[in-house]
Order: structure tokens, then sequence, then C-alpha cells
């Protein structure tokens, strides 16, 4: 992770599954960094998303994060990703603090479903389902901003949360029922990390991208007093 | 202006057996002084789940409470939750009446439907639904109250014809109220004759447009009930000090506890997307505007903390905006202590109220001239 002096990467067209689960609790407060909050109850975000177009060309991306908060700002603090391009991967580390990893990330859309996968070395790690797509107004739609936690030479060892909070302008949008069918927690840096019940799923069309990175938070430190405004 | 007092429950942890009982206790406190002082309402919100902000899941139970150890002053569900799954209608019109008739007619009945995915999500209930369950409850409660036999064949519910009893002390029924957070349910609220019970903090400016704009619909509304509720009650903190410094301090701090605890809830709208609910979460004017985690929970124009003189500004300002009763907001988190919070409301009532009983007194003179005047004689 460098200076944060990251342009942004503005991306059109970008398709992207999201499931909302509920998790259980016991881990939250080891699982988070003190900066940040759980929410009531926990939830995790799975994300499967394909860009077709970047500054590196064309990428798929999965995330898990967490839901919490920010002092009383909506975050997902991102536990790990995984693109199928080495060139994404060593972007977003070190432009944006992912922690991403090469995987084979793909999206498919079928009629009765909208899958995202993850294998790593032809095993599924992550296979996250919206059932029943049915349209709805992009309007309705909130997804929250990353936190991802940087570690690099730079930050010392110790780490520094970097905010990531992207746009949308959302073209197309739906809304179904949520399946996870695989989710290994050991590749994702989730341990105890379980899904107790599902929320929702979203499927959408949507301009979005990087962007410039604006704050960052000490992980140590509360979120109201610990964020350093960089622009 | 009328003034009332405003209860959510909130408890903070370290829990022991003795966390709950202590809050409930200061709360009953907080209501019998309230009571002796002239303040007119007492209201209790009904919230589930919501640890540490609100451990107020039996509203009914406590407002009884509150019954029998006052005289006067008035009993409000702020907000009974009108989604089947948490509450059936019938049990809703039968504790409101039992309320009602051992209370003297005191009850004053608000409506509503959640805004967390906390709470629905909890009862396993769809927020896509809560808007039209909601609609559905408020067309049937009066009817409940005042027909001899009821039946209803519904989306949420149906029954056969049944003697839905006792019936509530006051005739032909309680007031009747629906709580506005969402954009335009206010409007939901003039057309069906439904008195608005505001539960977002501050924004005059726009609020004053509302007020506005609820008065004109509900002139010409659909009552659903036998009789038209038009007062605009809104909700504000309450911290009152002769020194203006402390009050705002301790003021702020009890607000910004409050909007941060708030903001750890997952919102209906956050977690599901649905047009149902346009607006981000239980009070949303506490979040902040910036999207920095630095920036501080706002603190939204109007507030009632300071000194007397400050927080008669700030009613006036609400009374100008066309608001009939504001009610308070008295601590969170426990972050006042008890002593605190009482001298507070002795002091409100010692020097705030006053002016507004006296001015109610000569707009109600000036109005008899003005009449007598127009009839010639």
């Amino acid at each position: 992770m460098g200076d944060f002096g990251t342009e942004a990467w503005e991306i059109a067209g970008v398709e992207l599954l999201s499931l909302t689960l509920e998790i259980d609790d016991r881990v939250m407060t080891s699982a988070l960094p003190p900066a940040l909050h759980p929410t009531i109850p926990p939830v995790a975000y799975f994300t499967v998303a394909t860009y077709p177009d970047s500054p590196v060309g064309a990428f798929a991306l999965a995330q898990v994060r967490l839901g919490c908060r920010a002092a009383a700002l909506p975050r997902g603090f991102l536990l790990r990703a995984y693109s199928d391009s080495a060139a994404v991967c060593e972007a977003l580390g070190q432009r944006w603090g992912y922690d991403c990893r090469l995987a084979d990330v793909r999206l498919r859309r079928y009629h009765d479903r909208i899958e995202g996968t993850v294998a790593l070395d032809g095993r599924e790690v992550l296979r996250a389902s919206l059932l029943d797509p049915q349209p709805i107004s992009g309007s309705s739609i909130f997804y929250v901003s990353n936190v991802n936690l940087a570690r690099g030479p730079e930050q010392g060892g110790r780490g520094v949360l970097v905010q990531v909070d992207p746009d949308y302008t959302f073209h197309r949008a739906e809304r179904g029922a949520p399946e996870l069918g695989t989710f290994d927690h050991a590749s994702w840096s989730a341990a105890g990390i379980d899904p107790v019940w599902p929320v929702t799923a979203t499927f959408v069309r949507c301009d979005t991208g990087f962007p410039r990175i604006r704050y960052v938070m000490d992980p140590n430190q509360l979120a109201r007093t610990g964020t350093r405004k960089l622009r | 202006m009328k003034f009332g007092i405003f209860f959510e429950l909130s408890v903070p942890r370290p829990w022991d057996r003795e966390s709950e009982r202590t809050v409930y206790e200061r709360a009953l406190e907080q209501t019998r002084l309230a009571d002796e002082l002239g303040f007119d309402q007492v209201w209790a919100v009904e919230h589930h789940f919501l640890e540490e902000y609100s451990h107020c899941p039996a509203p009914e139970i406590f407002l009884t409470a509150c019954a029998m150890q006052t005289k006067k002053i008035r009993l409000g569900h702020g907000i009974v939750v009108c989604v089947p799954q948490i509450n059936h209608p019938v049990r809703i019109a039968e504790r409101a009446a039992v309320l009602d008739i051992i209370s003297g007619g005191r009850l004053e009945m608000g409506t509503g439907r959640s805004a967390t995915w906390t709470e629905l999500g909890g009862f396993g209930a769809s927020p896509d639904d809560t808007k039209k369950t909601w609609d559905e409850f408020v067309r049937c409660l009066p009817k409940m109250w005042t027909q001899e036999r009821f039946s209803h064949k519904g989306t949420a519910f149906s029954m056969p014809p049944r003697a839905i009893i006792p019936k509530p002390y006051q005739k032909p029924h309680p007031p009747m109220w629906v709580a506005v957070t969402s954009p335009g349910t206010e409007i939901d609220g003039a057309d069906r004759g439904l008195g608005w019970l505001g539960l977002t903090f501050g924004g005059l400016e726009e609020q004053e447009k509302r007020i506005a704009e609820y008065r004109r619909r509900i002139k010409v509304c659909e009552p659903v009930g036998e009789i038209v509720n038009d007062q605009v009650n809104t909700v504000n903190f309450l911290y009152c000090h002769q020194d203006d410094e402390t009050g705002v301090n301790v003021g702020r701090r009890l607000q910004g506890t409050f909007g941060y605890m708030a903001a750890q809830l997952l919102s209906a709208r956050e977690a599901y997307p649905t047009p149902s609910y346009p607006a981000l979460g239980l009070l949303p004017q506490l979040r902040p505007d910036g999207d920095s985690p630095s920036d501080s929970v706002r603190v939204p124009e109007g507030l009632c903390i300071g000194n007397p003189d400050r927080i008669i500004e700030a009613v006036k300002k609400w009374e100008s905006a066309g608001a009939d009763r504001v009610n308070f907001l008295l601590n969170a988190m426990e972050v006042v202590p008890q002593s605190a919070v009482l001298a507070s409301l002795r002091l409100f009532a010692k020097e705030v109220m006053p002016k507004f009983r006296e001015s109610a007194k000569s707009r109600k003179t000036a109005a008899v001239k003005a009449a007598v005047l127009a009839s010639g004689s």
C-alpha cells in the first residue's frame, strides 16, 4: 500500500451479485478491529462482480465482508477478495488495500438464478446464488462502502483501514432469495463466521469503480477519533 | 403547545440483574414527576431485539404502570407495531381498550410498522409488506373498538364475526396517530385522519413544509376512525440547566449517545432493498451529513438543550413551524444521572412551560375577541 495517492478507476457496465446473510455473533468482536462496531444483528456480504474494462483489462472480483459501523456510518469490513487477474490483485492491493488473491472467479446467469463461484486450484471455495430474480428499482438498493485493512511496509506493519467508497449508477436491478452453497471459511480468512439466516440477494448492472482514497483509519482507535482525511 | 416525555428505555452494558429494573424504575419516577409538573403526555416505544438501544417490547405494561402511578398525564403508544407477525390486530385493540379503561380514558394510540431489519427479520416479516399491513390495521382498529361485532376479510388477516371486548373508555375511541419517519408517511397519516407522531429530530425548515402539506391534506381526509386527529407531535431531546454551557454540553452528550446507538442497528432499507423504506434507517436525521467516520453525529437545529432562554427559543421555532406538541427524550444509555434528569424536568416546568401556557391563553383570548368582532356584537 503506497501513499494513498491513487487515481480512480471508473468502470461502466459492471455486473454485481451481492448476498446478505445474518451470521453468528460469537466472533464478531474479535473479527472486527477495535475501530469498527458490529451491526445489530451481525451480517456478512458476499459479492461476485465482473468488470468489463479497467486500466489492466477486464476482470472478475469476489469479496466477503462483514457488516459494521465506522462510528455511525454503515461499512463492510473486507475479510478477503479473489480476482481472476493477477494484475488486478496487485493493483487493488497496492492502491486500495485489498487482500486480493488469484482464483477462478465466475458470474453466471441462468433463467432461475444468478450464481457466483470462486475456485482455488479447481476446488470450489464459494458458491453464492440469487434465486428467482425479480426486477426492482435501483433506487431501493443501498450498498455499503468497503473498509480494507492494508498491511504493508509503508504502514510499519501496523496496518491501516482504507475506506473505499465508490458511487453506483444503476441501470438494472433485481432481487431474490440468497443461497450460499459453498463457503470455505479458511479460504476467506473467516474462521467462526457462520451464516445463520438469509436476508436478501441483489443483482445489478451499474457504473461504478474504485475511487480516490479519501479517508483512512487507525484500526486500533475508535473511528470517530482515529480517522484521517486525505482529500 | 403541549409537552410530553418519550421513552426508549435504553439499557447500557454491562447488564446485571438490576440493570433493566433500574432503568424502568427511573422512568417511572420521571413519569410521576412529569405528571406532577403538568406535562401532558408520556409515550413509550415498542421495540424488539434492539439490545442496549431499547428494552421496551411491552409498552402496554409499562404504560399501565405509568397509569397506576399518575393522575392526569396521557399515555401514548409510541408506537404499536402494526405487523401481523408481531401483533395480531385484535390483541392490539383489546390491550389498548383495557389500558384506556384502567387509565380513565388517557390513551393516545400511536401506530407504525418498524424501521429495522433487526426487528422485522426477527419476526419473519417482509419489509415489502409493512406499509400494507399498517394500512389494513389502522382501518380495522376503530371498527373493532366501535362495532358490536367485527369481522374482516383482508390480506394481513381475516376473521369471522366476533365481539371484540372490552371497548375503550374514550368515546368513540382514543385519538390515533401514525409514526412519521419515512418521508411521505405524514401524507398517509393526513389522508386517513391520523395525528402526526414525528420520530425525527430537527430539520425545522423541512418539517415546516411537510407540516403545511399535512395540514392541507388532512382537511379533506377520509378518516379511518370516527374522529380526525389533526395534531402534529414532534420529538426532541431535553436537557435544561441554568448554566447554558452545561445544558448544551450534557444535552449534546445525550443526543450523540442516542444517535450513535441508533446507528448500530440494521435498518430495513440497508438490509433489504425495497421501495417500502425510502429512508435509511431509524432516525436518519441523526446520522452524519458527511461520509467520514470522524464526522460527528449531527446536532439538529431546534434542540431543546441549554438554559431556559435557549430552550424557549427552540420551542418557539417548533411552534412557528406548526407543531402542536413536543415530546422529550430525557436520557439515553443512562448518560445523564437521574438527579440531573429530574432537575432538568423541574427547571423546564418552572421557566419554560409557563411561557407557552401564557401564549396559548393569549391566542385563545385573541380568537374569542376576533369572533366577537366578526359577529358584530
